[in-house]
């Protein structure tokens, strides 16, 4: 087939493809909305939720998760585009880990000796750690349909950003029924978390965001 | 905003003609790339590299945002899809993004390359749709003209005439794994 007859069928073929935004919001929300549901119903929000937003290294969680959860999902919405740079993006995550790893030395530092142990243990470490990595499923799913809707050039990468974006806001969600307000509980299992579930991101990108 | 931008902006509101301009316009630079990184592999073979640059612009259209320069984000998608042709075809290239701007447009030549590739796959697609594809494209049959040879009405071409690109695009794609 000559180019020039190649041009004429594409030219007639007018069918607008659905913008990214049109499938990544409400696929999103909805994730977002299942994954509170499914905290409230299985294990249920923490009792003290509305008194625990008045104590600074328990709002921290939130603002930590959140920040990561947005600047992953930014970093995807730039990553789909095919000429997007990845460099401010990623830059821009070392502010909220820089955050994460100084908090946790602060609190080895000012937990007693004896204490330490139990804050970085924690009583539900194990439910963090299966907890956020099944509620990230949805999130994740949403933003890498989304990202198919896209053309990144480095289907990796998007897959990190889509990874890190859904976990974070995962475990932000998550962070609603977690009573564990030691930053060594929560930047250590919270953390452990979202990377485990960021690098899974990261492999399925690499095969499912190729086109 | 520069002319490619309105060709495209245009293009991407539905106009027709806006976009055969601007395919027009990009193809013979988009072969002028091709052919400066494969000149090994030949035009033919370059020809049916461009052919998929084309299509895969085309199914990608919707991500150009009107707000941005055109260059980068054609350029972005060439890169990737040219690499990956030449991969498939046992080539690996590397393609720096600063080429672009100084290869030399190229037009196809007095006697046209025949890509036999394309042809191929589209001999892959479901009958009706592979007929529709060379009708329109071989043929110079408009949308209208199909549906009336294929008895479908214009919604069900232009359902069909975009479906079939997906796949064509997907055939692509699982020829190269």
């Amino acid at each position: 087939m000559k180019t020039d007859s190649l041009i004429a069928a594409l030219a007639a073929d007018t069918t607008p493809e659905r913008p990214m935004g049109r499938v990544l919001w409400p696929a999103l929300v909805l994730a977002l909305a299942v994954a509170v549901l499914v905290v409230r119903g299985s294990l249920g929000f923490r009792a003290d939720l509305a008194a625990s937003l008045a104590e600074p290294l328990s709002v921290v969680r939130f603002v930590l998760t959140g920040a990561l959860g947005a600047l992953g999902l930014r970093l995807a919405l730039v990553m789909a585009r095919p000429e997007g740079r990845a460099l401010s993006g990623l830059l821009s995550l070392a502010l909220p880990v820089a955050v994460a790893l100084g908090l946790w030395v602060w609190a080895y530092g000012t937990t007693p000796p004896e204490g330490r142990q139990m804050a970085l243990v924690g009583k539900t470490m194990v439910t963090c750690l299966v907890m956020i990595p099944l509620l990230s499923v949805l999130p994740v799913a949403a933003i890498v349909l989304a990202l198919r809707q896209g053309a990144t050039t480095t289907p990796a990468l998007a897959g990190f950003a889509a990874g890190l974006g859904g976990s974070g806001l995962a475990a932000m969600v998550y962070a609603m029924h977690c009573t564990e307000d030691s930053p060594m509980f929560y930047v250590t299992w919270y953390g452990l978390a979202i990377a485990g579930v960021t690098l899974v991101a990261t492999l399925i990108g690499a095969r499912l965001l190729r086109w | 905003m520069d002319d490619w931008g309105t060709l495209l902006a245009a293009a991407n509101s539905g106009d027709g003609r806006a976009y055969t301009a601007f395919l027009r316009t990009i193809t013979p630079v988009l072969r002028g790339v091709v052919r400066a990184k494969g000149a090994t592999l030949g035009e033919a073979v370059c020809e049916e590299v461009l052919q998929e640059v084309l299509l895969a612009v085309h199914l990608k259209r919707h991500t150009w945002q009107s707000d941005a320069p055109v260059r980068p984000w054609l350029y972005a998608i060439a890169r990737y899809k040219v690499v990956d042709a030449f991969r498939s075809r046992g080539a690996r290239i590397e393609v720096p993004i600063e080429d672009f701007s100084e290869v030399l447009p190229a037009d196809a030549g007095p006697d046209p390359t025949e890509a036999t590739d394309m042809a191929r796959m589209i001999g892959l697609l479901d009958d009706r749709a592979g007929r529709l594809v060379r009708m329109i494209g071989l043929e110079g049959a408009s949308v209208a003209e199909a549906g009336l040879a294929l008895k479908m009405t214009e919604g069900a071409v232009r359902v069909a005439l975009h479906r079939a690109f997906k796949t064509l695009a997907a055939l692509r794609e699982r020829h190269l794994e």
